[in-house]
């Protein structure tokens, strides 16, 4: 949003935001400031990922669950771990959830050698192999570490969880597109885990951690990887096309995000909120034939400044109503189509929190790489799918093929030491 | 199935109960191995085929995990790896070499020495079988490594030689495994309560898990298997190998 953001601290939400604020060990000022990126020039000068050092710990508690809004810079490396939940029954899939939980707050804190671990986390024989991988060295830094839990449709459509009637409103399979091209082993599974950190060690190392945990309860359905890109310069990161992506993202006080307490949805799930994964393969080798002009054209900015057409910085806001024939910038350019910003379609914009992936190399030889886009929402439908739609045919289409993903809903957060991640499924 | 007494009060009577216990599978083996080898010479492939899985399902079931036995137990059924030419080196032989050579249209010409030289190295191996001391330290070894070697030799589908009967040897492996486990039970309870009965109904559970696989046409090869039956045979594996890796620490003496 170019608008001045409004306060942060919105009246409903203000007890929680304060409480992660504070609690933020490293750049806690960084964080509450770069949540303005997007609307703020002044801040394009301190690149986000700077602020978090190797050992910051992102707050674990809140009313809504991390990886989201907290940190607000977003952490350099993720993890997209789909699993099928074979969990026996309720009570099964309750200590599961309440495993995972135990696993966010312990790798999301950091804790030294020399620190008491729960006794869940204990095999309780002497000499029995190692709890902790090795990888992060003996003392496991918090490495900005956050795990984000989602859950599928298909996790409220078994019935051996009795969770028909907790099901979100439009909590559907992942929509097809025109110009989608699905690929079954990239879509599926029950529960989603979003695994973000500092480092591509902590990443992997929590993984290993957590699937040890869970081994009879969870399958890997298909995991993804994910690099966030520095500011080149400065501003929002480029992604493989070379275009600065993630300019326009709503503030948290926008309200576009957190199920709230008016929504039509089930009284549980207030506080979290809807997240859409779409694994998007783009055609590099392509895009790098085409000429500057006609890539301007499709994105609707200017590579070099990252400013939308006839504009000279990134965070411009461009003037459709001055363009209606779109001679500066196309009526079919994506950041047009993506946000027309109109009252109309203000409604529809998300947060959006991907990563770039790399996958090694297509039949063809060309490099298997792209986008994992994830954007949060209150409504999957009038937000991410109304987008989606107006973006339907875009130019760009020839350039960029999405085959995986999926629909999750994303749990209010843990507020205290007895809660558990969705443990309103079973209240 | 051998156990039919109270379950071994000492790891000697444990390692002696195994003694028995491999005894009568390799004599066993040695049958299939003859059948094996009428077949092959008659080049009944079908017929072969068969023999050939159930000599390599008795073999899982000795448990012979991690080269126990030494030379003489790594010559019946040592893997294509390290091979300069892979399954098709020279030197490749015993069961998987077979195993290939029925499932890439090889004849008697070629298999039947590779029968006889498997026959020549179980005659060898009986007949050293009461000097080849079980180290007792072997024995909770086994009892994880058993499972390990299936996950990664058999599930991974690295092992395989053409046949696709990655479950059918698991499936003997869980067997395998449950035998240790009937040896050391009485051990395993002393040391952990309980866990020797939560170890058997998870092997119960992969055992399940594995023959819902099981088609009307009979086993199936596993990159086949509908994901949704594979998760559930991972994740009981997974399960039943967490589970099984305290086993070595509950008898270590080194604390």
């Amino acid at each position: 949003m170019t608008d001045p953001a409004p306060a942060l601290a919105a009246p409903d939400r203000k007890h929680t935001v304060e409480i992660q604020r504070r609690s933020f060990i490293v750049g806690a000022g960084g964080a509450a400031a770069t949540g303005l990126l997007a609307s703020c020039a002044s801040n394009a000068t301190e690149p986000p990922a700077a602020k978090l050092a190797s050992d910051a710990a992102v707050p674990f508690r809140g009313a809504n669950q991390a990886g989201i809004y907290r940190p607000a810079p977003q952490q350099q490396a993720a993890c997209f771990a789909a699993f099928k939940v074979l969990c026996s029954d309720a009570a099964d899939l309750k200590s599961l959830l309440q495993r995972l939980t135990v696993k966010a707050s312990l790798l999301g804190g950091g804790h030294k050698a020399s620190d008491a671990l729960p006794a869940v986390e204990l095999s309780g024989v002497t000499g029995a192999p190692p709890v902790n991988s090795g990888v992060m060295g003996e003392d496991v830094p918090a490495a900005g570490f956050t795990m984000t839990l989602g859950l599928a449709g298909s996790l409220f459509d078994n019935p051996a969880y009795g969770l028909a009637a907790k099901k979100p409103r439009g909590l559907t399979d992942m929509k097809v597109f025109p110009n989608d091209q699905i690929d079954e082993a990239w879509i599926g599974g029950d529960l989603i885990l979003q695994l973000c950190a500092d480092s591509s060690d902590m990443v992997h190392y929590a993984l290993r951690d957590i699937m040890k945990a869970t081994r009879g309860q969870l399958q890997l359905q298909w995991k993804i990887n994910g690099f966030h890109n520095a500011p080149r310069p400065e501003g929002a990161p480029r992604n493989l096309f070379g275009y600065k992506d993630g300019v326009v993202n709503p503030d948290e006080a926008e309200q576009l995000v957190w199920i709230g307490k008016e929504s039509s949805q089930p009284a549980w799930t207030e506080g979290g909120t809807f997240m859409v994964v779409r694994i998007i393969r783009m055609l590099v080798e392509f895009w790098d034939r085409v000429g500057l002009g006609e890539q301007d054209n499709m994105i609707g900015r200017h590579r070099a400044s990252g400013a939308p057409l006839g504009m000279a910085k990134e965070t411009d806001t461009p003037d459709y109503s001055s363009d209606p024939e779109g001679t500066t910038i196309p009526l079919d350019a994506h950041i047009r189509l993506a946000n027309p910003r109109t009252k109309e379609t203000a409604g529809s914009r998300m947060l959006r929190r991907g990563y770039n992936y790399e996958l090694g190399v297509d039949l063809n030889g060309n490099l298997q790489a792209g986008l994992i886009f994830t954007s949060f929402q209150q409504s999957i439908q009038d937000q991410f799918e109304a987008t989606q739609t107006r973006l339907a045919n875009e130019p760009m289409v020839d350039y960029i093929q999405p085959f995986g993903g999926g629909y999750f809903f994303v749990p209010p957060g843990v507020r205290d030491a007895n809660g558990y991640l969705g443990e309103g499924l079973f209240a | 199935m051998l156990i039919t007494a109270a379950p071994p009060a000492t790891m000697d009577d444990a390692v002696s109960a195994y003694h028995v216990y491999v005894t009568a599978r390799l004599g066993e083996l040695r049958q299939h191995a003859l059948t094996l080898k009428a077949a092959v010479g008659n080049a009944d492939v079908a017929s072969a085929r068969q023999a050939w899985l159930a000599a390599q399902q008795c073999w899982q079931r000795v448990g012979a995990a991690y080269g126990s036995f030494g030379d003489l137990g790594d010559a019946i059924a040592p893997g294509s790896r390290g091979l300069q030419a892979g399954s098709a080196d020279p030197e490749f032989s015993g069961l998987r070499r077979i195993e290939y050579g029925l499932w890439h249209g090889q004849g008697p010409g070629e298999l039947v020495p590779v029968v006889e030289k498997l026959l020549a190295d179980l005659d060898a191996l009986d007949a050293k079988l009461p000097e080849l001391a079980v180290d007792p330290a072997d024995m909770p070894l086994r009892l994880h490594e058993i499972l390990e070697d299936a996950q990664r030799d058999h599930l991974s589908g690295v092992g395989d030689q053409g046949s696709g009967m990655a479950l059918a040897l698991t499936r003997a492996d869980v067997e395998a495994t449950q035998e240790v486990l009937a040896m050391l039970a009485g051990l395993l309870e002393s040391l952990k309560a309980g866990y020797p009965a939560a170890l058997d109904a998870q092997l119960s559970q992969l055992a399940a898990a594995i023959d819902a696989t099981k088609t009307t046409e009979g086993w199936v090869a596993y990159p086949e298997v509908p994901l949704a039956q594979r998760q559930r045979v991972n994740a009981a594996i997974g399960r039943a190998l967490e589970s099984l890796a305290l086993a070595p620490a509950l008898f270590s003496t080194d604390d």
